[in-house]
């Protein structure tokens, strides 16, 4: 029995740290819907790039200093948070400006389109073979009474808690920040105000990027391989959202962290007493978003849906 | 103060404005009064360069503005009070106040606006940290009129400020409206609630489908049969009252 508690813990841990990144990707695709009511279907894609980003400076500077060393990989995660303000920037250019008062299908159209042509642009510049990803932790783990815990799911627990600290912040006490929510609530009362609405949406673009980009770092040290297909994980960012309730940016983090820990315990040591668990597996989060949608639409955090008009 | 002359505006191929010209003089508490999809809103909206005219010109204290971007017509010192408040609901009253202010980048300053406003109205000062969608609709009212005022408007344009309120609030509002116009704001009023609204006002408009139709005083304007019939509730349906009554 013990043997079966531990085993839970310790993958709890193991899926709060997917979790983490699942609810950076909800985060990145929240802060966009909310601000600009765009459903950025290439949020999961922004990650993907992130990856792969982040592997070119690391192979390029490991080049450099010739070697893996802690200040590579920081030297590779500021790189790539660099590339992600000017990618959000073009993301803001190429997509939120020119169909920001389009119908919801054209923009859904659009951002599918972007999902699509950054997965082939990715393939075709870093070729058609899968890399093999490095961590910076490699295999290195502790252990607490009994729990065995991998470094790399500390540090990704640590960093998602740091960034989304950075963001209430940001959010609940600057002036910029209130005007972003201000913008998401009433974009015409908030232009009246003076606040550059433009410019709020590309910096909401920005921030989703590089929470986009970063989540794509974090993940790929723990995949196996690395290649285009782990931007479908970015669609987990729908469940996650509609878990934590629609919209809601607490939610989203609530959301994305109970579904990685649903996915990772059910496929663990629930699987190895309940066989017919691993067989679902794949389409376990997706059971949820259904029954979530069928008991509870407004989500852990729900706002009711009221639209002024 | 300010000048608009043969303003255009369209809303897709729909012409909302047909040509309209009117003034504004410095320290005026001027009114535009309209029925319904008149064009009063859009008058305001488009000063504000919310929405954009196609033909004619509005100039502010000698400065062309009607090819600006809202924020800086803002910044030349014209601030809309939107039509239904347009308050940010999950925002904070303090916080919806941070934002009216929101050009304000010297700290000093900010906080001084902060104090004359919360002076003005203490009932905000109260309720600082209550989110601004608890409110009533009066407070409601006053925030949205606050929040105009912490960027120290030279001109502030009120769109239907009584609209929902009861008639004491709307009372109390138009107080309001008549000591802001004492203590020296110059004043753009669009109301359906043309008794109150004339009384105050030191020169209407009458606009009819996006178009000047009568303007003058309030004694000029109560001249004319057809504004006292149509918007001063004084019809012929009134006079054979009067009639009956003795």
């Amino acid at each position: 029995m013990s043997e079966l508690l531990t085993g839970l813990l310790q993958e709890s841990i193991s899926g709060i740290a997917l979790g983490c990144i699942y609810a950076l990707i909800a985060l990145g695709f929240t802060l966009i819907y909310k601000a600009t009511e765009v459903v950025n279907f290439a949020q999961g894609e922004i990650m993907m790039v992130g990856a792969y980003v982040n592997f070119f400076f690391v192979t390029q500077f490991s080049g450099m200093a010739g070697g893996l060393n802690g200040w590579v990989f920081l030297a590779a995660l500021f790189c790539s948070i660099i590339f992600a303000v000017f990618f959000g920037i073009i993301l803001d250019y190429i997509i939120n400006r020119p169909l920001k008062d389009e119908p919801v299908f054209s923009i859904i159209m659009a951002t599918i389109s972007l999902a699509i042509i950054l997965r082939s642009l990715t393939a075709m510049i870093a070729g058609p073979i899968s890399l093999v990803p490095i961590s910076p932790f490699g295999d290195s783990t502790i252990q607490a009474g009994g729990i065995v815990i991998s470094v790399l799911d500390l540090a990704i627990i640590i960093s998602a808690i740091i960034l989304m600290g950075l963001f209430f912040f940001f959010f609940n006490n600057t002036r910029w920040g209130i005007a972003m929510k201000a913008t998401s609530e009433d974009s015409e009362a908030a232009q009246l105000m003076g606040i550059p609405v433009k410019q709020v949406y590309r910096m909401v673009w920005v921030f989703a990027a590089i929470v986009g980009i970063i989540s794509g770092v974090l993940l790929a040290p723990r995949m196996a391989l690395l290649d285009t297909t782990m931007s479908y994980l970015g669609l987990k960012a729908f469940p996650a959202a509609i878990l934590g309730g629609f919209g809601s940016i607490p939610g989203a983090v609530v959301g994305g962290v109970i579904l990685g820990i649903i996915e990772t315990v059910s496929m663990g040591t629930l699987s190895f007493h309940f066989a017919w668990i691993k067989e679902i597996n794949d389409i376990i989060v997706w059971i949820v978003l259904i029954a979530v949608l069928m008991i509870r639409p407004d989500g852990l955090f729900g706002i009711a849906k009221v639209k002024r008009v | 103060m300010l000048k608009m002359i043969g303003v255009e505006t369209f809303y897709g191929k729909i012409k909302a404005l047909h040509g309209v010209s009117l003034g504004v003089e410095d320290g005026q508490l001027v009114c535009i009064l309209g029925a319904n999809g008149a064009g009063k809103t859009t008058i305001l909206k488009t000063i504000c360069g919310i929405t954009e005219s196609e033909y004619g010109t509005i100039h502010f204290n000698g400065i062309q503005i009607d090819r600006k971007e809202p924020e800086d017509i803002i910044k030349l010192g014209i601030s809309l009070v939107p039509e239904n408040r347009r308050i940010f609901p999950e925002l904070s009253v303090y916080e919806n106040l941070m934002m009216g202010g929101f050009l304000i980048k010297n700290k000093d300053l900010f906080a001084e606006r902060i104090k004359k406003v919360t002076d003005y109205f203490p009932i905000l000062s109260k309720r600082g940290s209550q989110r601004a969608g608890t409110l009533s609709g009066g407070e409601q009212q006053m925030l949205a009129i606050a929040r105009a005022l912490m960027l120290d408007p030279k001109l502030l344009l009120l769109d239907e400020p009584s609209l929902g309120l009861s008639p004491k609030l709307v009372r109390e509002i138009f107080a309001i409206i008549k000591d802001l116009h004492k203590s020296g704001v110059t004043i753009l009023l669009v109301e359906q609630n043309v008794n109150q609204a004339l009384k105050i006002a030191d020169y209407g408009y009458v606009l009819t489908s996006g178009k000047i139709f009568l303007s003058g005083t309030y004694d000029e304007l109560y001249e004319e049969e057809k504004v006292r019939e149509q918007y001063l509730g004084e019809g012929k349906y009134t006079r054979r009252a009067k009639l009956w009554g003795g």
